[in-house]
């Protein structure tokens, strides 16, 4: 305790960095337990990897984006008044349909600005994460693969129903047109395309053409993504992309 | 009821399903709850934060795979 009462004494960084070895070897954490740091970063990225994992743990091979623990950090984002916008980092390939909409109508709900960027691959249920931010952004070789549920989905513990397996699809469906300017019969002959995928139907966008049919509005990194949040925040800022 | 909405094939992300996962115990530190999984000696490693405080889920040894040094 009381080696937490002490990180304000007087000599510089190094004295600082001292109070926090000695907070690990007197309390035997790594870190402090304090919430607020002292410079809370203006944008705070939220990194969407590998499978989205919600109701099931997945076996420990896979690489995943655990739903419980995302949505109360953008609760506390949303909810601190420091955090002036999110980038939202996308390189996932699918995973839980119910986790992952959830976590598409946490960002869409936010009044923080969000602004998501696709890098790498945007696959399956990582396309209504993508569209749910207020501006999203892919770069030129990521990939986002549009593909129905059925073929390659699983569902365990409810009747195979071709209704049940429909509903499902068109949540997220309606989710991409209500949050996306593309349109509804692109998306569907998009989805139903043969031919593109081996083991599967659908279709397969490289950067540009995910902009072109209105699935995502630009094509652009890092550095176009922060400009899109400053921007947000003041209007009149310059570093916006016309 | 779970459905997987992915394009990797269901054989590579359902692999090793069936083995038992590492029992876990619950860690008060902090004041917050962590439930973490013992690695060997005095580590353990964070597998979920139970906390109603949103700001706990930002703090970084809170995160799920960090490992923590109960000495």
């Amino acid at each position: 305790m009381n080696g937490q009462e002490q990180p304000a004494t007087p000599g510089g960084s190094g004295s600082k960095d001292k109070a926090v070895l000695q907070n690990i070897k007197e309390l035997g954490q790594i870190s402090r337990p304090q919430a607020q740091e002292p410079e809370v970063q203006p944008f705070h990225c939220l990194t969407i990897i590998g499978q989205i994992e919600g109701h099931m743990v997945l076996p420990p091979r896979n690489k995943t984006t655990k739903y419980e623990h995302v949505i109360p950090q953008l609760v506390a984002i949303e909810q601190n008044p420091k955090i002036k916008g999110l980038l939202v980092v996308l390189n996932t390939v699918g995973g839980d349909i119910e986790a992952g909409l959830a976590i598409a109508e946490m960002l869409h709900t936010m009044k923080t600005p969000t602004v998501s960027l696709v890098l790498g691959g945007g696959h399956s249920i990582g396309a209504p994460i993508a569209v749910a931010a207020d501006y999203s952004l892919i770069s030129a070789t990521a990939t986002m693969t549009i593909h129905p549920i059925r073929l390659s989905g699983l569902v365990i513990g409810v009747p195979q129903t071709y209704e049940y397996l429909d509903k499902m699809q068109e949540r997220v469906t309606r989710f991409i047109l209500e949050h996306s300017r593309v349109k509804a019969d692109v998306l569907r002959e998009m989805m139903f395309r043969t031919g593109e995928l081996v083991r599967d139907v659908g279709t397969v966008l490289v950067g540009e053409e995910a902009v072109r049919i209105g699935l995502i509005d630009e094509v652009g990194g890092l550095g176009v993504a922060l400009s899109r949040l400053a921007q947000m925040i003041e209007p009149d800022a310059e570093g916006g992309v016309q | 009821m779970t459905v997987l909405y992915t394009i990797v094939p269901l054989e590579d992300v359902l692999e090793g399903i069936d083995d038992d996962p590492a029992p876990t115990m619950v860690l008060k530190l902090g004041g917050l709850s962590l439930e973490v999984e013992q690695l060997d000696g005095f580590q353990a490693k964070v597998v979920r934060l139970l906390s109603t405080d949103p700001e706990h889920y930002l703090l970084p040894h809170c995160q799920p795979g960090a490992v923590i040094d109960l000495k």
